[in-house]
């Protein structure tokens, strides 16, 4: 042991650079696995943990109707029903509303809460995050989710409730757990007492009452919300309601940390393998440049278990050096991370020593190292001590002279570059994984940029479903006037029904389901992913996550219901969305009426470009008031809803860019110092020739540029192929099963060059290096 | 009259050896003729190599100038000296230093190809070269690992002749040679000489030394002595007498 630790001391003072950038790879690696398996592990366990604080309930129901009349006809279900521990029955204000956020809009089912019943409810406690002023005139308590500039403690907000506008002061932020975001299908706005009574005389916000239940087992959260809605819809049959579930917020809650956290966990796995790559070929390097070295110590008695050992030692120590530098760094990141994630979740989330995804990222990057090292010094067990002193392994490929001068027609430099090309075949390959997955990381963030940060409306379409310039709900009585009225409606390009609602899937689950009159009208056309949209009364198109948990194909028949009524469909197509996590559905109008007739309807617009969506909703909710219900701005819901989404993206993207850059820049520091250690006496010999510094700086840049620029246009030509696929598995968990994002063909081939000259450039720099090598002293033996 | 081909004024160089300066060389005048076999002589440690690498331009002297015919060379930074030595030098060292990686033959087209784009006339020099130093193309096409130190030698010598040199500078040529395959290259030498080719070649071996038309002692740092030899003749004993006794003279 202390003659491999001897050796290892050795090795590390003689190769201290490839040390250091072993160590910054190893570093970048440990830093994305910590927080990889932090963010994996413990950040969604603070859902839980949050849930438990604050007694959360598994199901919550706002039913418009008073909490006496709700218990007159729900009490005998909750109690009954062996699932649930414990429930209340609250009042409340409930009615869609919107407010402004960053550049949108938020557009939710607003609970409103009296400020003291809310602060001491017994289930789902409402927990004060932030306070400014207890008793404001106005006041009003917002989720934490939506602190930001423009909604700051002590500034007035205005909130669009049903037709009127109404001004309040920020008095505070709260958490809840349940009722915390627009994600969660219900948002909770706590209102001082005056406010409350102000908003609840003025008569135009339906009073109703929140029912939550806490059940023993949180797993029965989705069907017991499912038959929550039935027992209610059957018990007031004309009452409008809402629910969600533990299950469907949980989830919801925490789409952006999913998906942040799996392109982590994609970097840190990809930072991971570059790594191993240059170790593993800095050791074969290693064993051949000194094979005389490793043969006199075997001369002397050294075993090849103490030479493989000494290696295990050196990578090691540099690798639990590295990882354990790695894992203080991103506790440094994380607080970063967290806010940028809690503006998301909308649960905070307090930073704190995690020990189990330590000791997993240590032993990650241990053991990776570790069978790296192991597997690559094999070879030193086959030398024999006398064979290695005579130089019995050769250093050169000497079967074929795959490029005589004589013959090419090729420049000398270039020439003499692709003779170092083909000699070099480790060097190649390790260029080749380090592009290859750079290449990937490049065209994850070609589409990223394109459909998400420049224009949003792919990623929109694909996550949304569908999205318009407006959306007016209207009451059915007034139905046929508002559509005589857009008819002669110059401002409007197009006005199509598209109402939402839920169904029921009996033996299944509760689907939110859309009709629509003519689908053929819907902006997005990839909407169905599989099959066609409906186009008959006794066909649907289900969600294509759903479709797969249930069983269903295209072309099988299945039951669904509400309002009392079953009535049987012929699935025509899949569908993806993931708004309702994959539990979603198509009827036409025909379809859906043969369960129902709804009192209102939703229906998009899309208005001329020139038109101001704001003015024209304005002017069209005054000509309809009392009519329409609602009138929304839907792009700038989506615009405020995807805010977040957009800004992680573009720290994503900029964060993985500039990774990808310094694992470019370490890979090339360690290819390049093997290689000029390797050709010093090569060099010097053409120095003395009469080549210039800059000949042979060039000469080695386009040594490596054949095989960067190959494994560059291969690269990024498959990920470009599989970055659709790949993502769609990434979220698949959010019920997208296929992603057609525009993969940007001209930033990848100008990414690709780019790649190219960039890492041409690099090698350059990193070659000025050989101005060092001096002829006369490398020939006369002082090199 | 010779035609002079380099000059040196006040050459010195110096190296810092661990904080102490060491003069290697100092004050040199120094002037080399076309067609001369001039060889530099000495004791170990002499300077000798040391003022074939400064001749050649591969380094810089410390102090004192180097004239290439009307251009002072040691003024040049390392491209200019890249160029004056790719353009007007060949050389030719002991341990060979042909590159591994590359076949005999590309190893001088590299050298070719760098000052000349004339691909089939240089290829053409070649063949003449290697014929002319009894390398045949079986040897060509072969890497230097897979031939003999003196047929490597030998490939050395057309590496250094291919682009035409005014000079050619040899660090002791048949110091890692055995007697016959070192005889095969100085013979080699001698001949091109006799076709005129400037050498300047640094050993310290005196059957070696006996091929020179011109010998330097140096000493020290400091040319100690001359003798002119003329052109070779084998089996000269007259020859062989002059130099044992100018040897002798510098104390060798």
């Amino acid at each position: 042991m202390r003659k491999s630790i001897l050796l290892a001391k050795a090795n590390l003072r003689r190769a201290k650079g490839q040390a250091a950038a072993i160590i910054g790879l190893m570093l970048f690696a440990s830093l994305m696995l910590n927080l990889w398996l932090m963010l994996a592990t413990d950040y969604k366990q603070n859902f839980v943990r949050c849930h438990e604080k604050l007694n959360g309930e598994h199901v919550t129901l706002v039913l418009n109707r008073e909490p006496k009349e709700a218990a007159a006809g729900l009490s005998g279900f909750l109690e009954q029903d062996s699932r649930m521990s414990d429930y209340s029955l609250e009042d409340a204000l409930n009615m869609v509303g919107s407010f402004a956020f960053h550049d949108g809009e938020v557009n939710s089912e607003l609970v409103f809460l009296e400020k003291e019943k809310a602060f001491s409810r017994r289930i789902g406690q409402i927990e004060l995050v932030e306070e400014v002023e207890k008793d404001a005139a106005k006041g009003i308590y917002l989720p934490i989710l939506y602190k930001s500039e423009d909604i700051a403690l002590g500034k007035e907000i205005e909130i669009t409730i049903g037709n009127g506008k109404r001004t309040y002061q920020v008095c505070g932020f709260f958490n809840s757990v349940m009722a915390g975001s627009h994600n969660c299908g219900l948002c909770a706005v706590v209102l001082t007492k005056d406010c409350y009574q102000e908003l609840a005389e003025a008569g135009d916000v339906p009073k109703a009452t929140l029912v939550s239940v806490r059940l023993t087992r949180a797993e029965d959260s989705e069907p017991f919300e499912t038959e929550l809605n039935t027992e209610a819809s059957a018990r007031f049959p004309d009452a409008r309601m809402n629910s969600n579930s533990y299950a469907l917020v949980s989830q919801s809650r925490y789409i952006s940390q999913m998906v942040c956290s799996g392109i982590i966990s994609a970097a840190a796995f990809f930072v991971l393998l570059v790594a191993l790559a240059v170790i593993a070929s800095n050791i074969m390097n290693y064993i051949q440049e000194n094979m005389k070295n490793l043969g006199a110590l075997k001369a002397l008695g050294y075993t090849s278990r103490q030479l493989v050992g000494s290696l295990l030692l050196q990578f090691l120590g540099l690798t639990l050096l590295a990882a354990l530098a790695g894992i203080g760094m991103s506790y440094c990141l994380f607080p970063k991370v967290n806010r940028m994630m809690v503006s998301q979740t909308g649960i905070p989330y307090e930073v704190h020593f995690l020990f189990w995804p330590l000791l997993c990222t240590l032993l990650i990057s241990l053991g990776a190292v570790g069978l790296a090292v192991w597997l690559a010094s094999r070879k030193i067990r086959r030398i024999e001590a006398i064979t290695a002193l005579r130089q019995g392994m050769g250093t050169h490929n000497f079967k074929k002279n795959h490029l005589p001068l004589d013959k090419t027609r090729t420049p000398l430099l270039w020439a003499l570059a692709l003779k170092n090309t083909c000699s070099n075949l480790k060097q190649n390959l390790t260029i080749s994984i380090t592009m290859l997955m750079i290449s990937l990381v490049v065209v994850f963030s070609g589409v990223m940029i394109e459909n998400i940060i420049m224009d949003m409306t792919p990623f929109v379409e694909m996550i949304v479903g569908e999205t318009a310039d407006s959306c007016i709900n209207i009451r059915a009585e007034a139905e046929e006037d508002f559509l005589r009225a857009m008819e002669q409606e110059e401002r409007v390009e197009k006005v199509y029904l598209y109402h939402s609602l839920k169904l029921r899937h009996p033996g299944g689950a509760e689907l939110m389901a859309t009709f629509c009159g003519d689908f053929s009208k819907v902006n997005n056309q990839s909407l169905c992913v599989e099959g066609r949209f409906p186009k008959y009364d006794n066909e649907v198109a289900i969600a294509a996550k759903y479709a797969k948990e249930k069983g269903l194909m295209v072309g099988d028949e299945m039951t669904l219901a509400a309002e009392g009524k079953e009535a049987r469909y012929l699935i025509s197509g899949y569908t993806q969305t993931s708004n309702n996590l994959g539990k979603d559905c198509l009827l036409t109008r025909e379809g859906y009426e043969r369960l129902g007739k709804p009192d209102q309807y939703s229906y998009y617009l899309n208005l001329r470009p020139e038109v101001g969506i704001d003015t024209f909703n304005e002017e069209i909710g005054k000509e309809f008031a009392g009519k329409a219900n609602a009138v929304l701005n839907i792009r700038a819901i989506v615009e405020g809803s995807a805010f977040v989404y957009v800004s992680l993206m573009k720290m994503i993207v900029a964060a993985v860019l500039c990774l990808s850059l310094i694992i470019i820049a370490l890979v090339l520091y360690l290819l390049v110092r093997i290689l000029l250690a390797h050709k010093k006496q090569e060099y010097g010999i053409l120095k003395a020739l009469g080549f210039t510094t800059g000949q042979l700086v060039l000469q080695t840049a386009a040594g490596f540029l054949p095989a960067v620029a190959a494994s560059s246009a291969v690269g990024i030509f498959v990920c470009a192929w599989v970055i659709n696929p790949l993502t769609s598995l990434f979220l698949r968990g959010i019920g997208i099963v296929k992603c057609t994002f525009t993969v940007p063909a001209g930033f990848l081939a100008a990414a690709g060059a780019g790649m190219t000259a960039v890492s041409f450039l690099l090698v350059c720099l990193l070659s000025l290096r050989i101005r060092k090598i001096a002829p006369c002293r490398l020939l006369m033996g002082e090199g | 009259m010779k035609k002079s081909l380099l000059k040196t004024k006040q050459l010195s160089k110096s190296f810092s050896n661990g904080g102490t300066l060491q003069h290697v060389l100092k004050n040199i005048d120094l002037e080399l003729y076309e067609g001369d076999f001039t060889v530099i002589m000495g004791a170990s440690g002499a300077g000798k190599s040391t003022l074939l690498y400064a001749l050649s331009g591969m380094d810089t002297p410390s102090l004192g100038t180097i004239t290439f015919g009307d251009r002072v060379i040691s003024d040049l930074n390392s491209d200019g000296l890249a160029v004056f030595r790719r353009e007007h030098c060949g050389f030719v060292f002991q341990q060979i230093y042909l590159i591994d990686g590359m076949s005999v033959m590309d190893n001088v087209m590299a050298a070719g190809l760098l000052v000349s784009k004339d691909r089939k006339g240089i290829r053409n020099r070649a063949k003449e070269l290697f014929e002319a130093v009894g390398l045949g193309p079986e040897t060509w096409r072969k890497f230097p690992t897979q031939i003999s130190g003196g047929e490597a030698q030998r490939a050395g010598i057309v590496r250094a002749l291919i682009n035409n040199p005014r000079i050619l500078f040899a660090d002791e040529p048949t110091g890692a040679l055995n007697s016959k395959t070192g005889l095969e290259v100085l013979n080699t030498l001698t001949k091109f000489n006799e076709q005129g080719q400037s050498v300047v070649m640094v050993t310290h071996d005196m059957r070696s030394a006996r091929r020179g038309s011109r010998i330097l002692y140096l000493k020290d740092g400091v040319i100690l002595g001359e003798c002119r030899l003329g052109p070779y003749v084998s089996k000269d004993a007259a020859r062989h007498d002059k130099l044992s006794a100018f040897l002798a003279e510098m104390g060798w």
